[in-house]
């Protein structure tokens, strides 16, 4: 029976500060998860969750949010790289669910304004999924320059990412099933 | 376990200590790990997830 549901796979936005270019390269993976038949999508913006920052944890839950992560089968999670870390804002939203997570696929997208693509926020991010129960898979998305990768408008201009999202959201989709047959059919 | 939504059988599929459980729920701690072990259990039907401690089995 779990095979005849559709995987579910939202996009997390992972910044509310004015002006992101993560924007841009989240739409942009959205769209891409959109073409894959079998997969439903939806875009989290953290900027929308509501979350008090007069505590933190599982006691601040955004209804909606955790409903989604436990709908989840996967998540992609497109974070800026601020200061060689993740924005405040992604960890506290992270951090109000724990169940929802155990054992879902997770691929992060990193994006920056200089060359690294967020490499540094994705090896500080990893630690922090493992412990939240989040299996990461080994492809990353890295949006270098990103300045460069999409116009104002936030249209793409180097074609290379679509090749680049087709590797990512294949291990990320192979995972998110695996993970499911496994959550579902094998006994610890 | 039976599932809350659909009644359906859960799948036992992870473990994971939880140390801040043992502040609120003392007599739940293994005292092997010093926390409260939380199994996550999954329904093979709908996919619902739940977690509950292990010594309240």
């Amino acid at each position: 029976m779990s095979a005849e549901r559709p995987l579910f796979i939202p996009v997390i936005l992972g910044t509310p500060r004015q002006g992101r270019m993560s924007e841009h390269a989240a739409r942009f993976v959205l769209g891409e998860v959109q073409k894959r038949e079998g997969v439903e999508t939806e875009l989290i913006d953290v900027r929308d969750l509501s979350l008090t920052t007069q505590d933190e944890g599982g006691a601040i839950k955004d209804a909606s949010f955790s409903r989604a992560v436990a709908r989840a089968d996967a998540l992609v999670i497109v974070t800026p790289e601020y200061n060689h870390g993740y924005p405040g804002m992604l960890k506290h939203a992270l951090d109000t669910n724990l169940k929802e997570y155990v054992h879902k696929a997770v691929g992060v997208c990193g994006v920056s304004a200089g060359g690294f693509g967020g490499t540094r926020v994705i090896e500080n991010l990893l630690p922090v999924l493992r412990e939240l129960g989040l299996v990461a898979i080994y492809w990353d998305m890295n949006f270098s320059s990103v300045g460069k990768v999409f116009d104002e408008s936030g249209a793409l201009l180097d074609e290379s990412y679509v090749k680049r999202a087709d590797k990512f959201l294949g291990e990320l989709i192979w995972m998110a099933k695996t993970l499911r047959h496994g959550r579902e059919q094998v006994k610890l | 376990m039976k599932c809350p939504d659909c009644g359906a059988e859960m799948n036992h599929h992870a473990d994971k200590v939880d140390y801040n459980a043992a502040i609120d729920r003392p007599e739940l701690i293994d005292p092997d790990f010093g926390g409260v072990v939380e199994e996550a259990h999954t329904c093979s039907a709908c996919g619902r997830t739940e977690m509950r401690a292990a010594r309240e089995d």
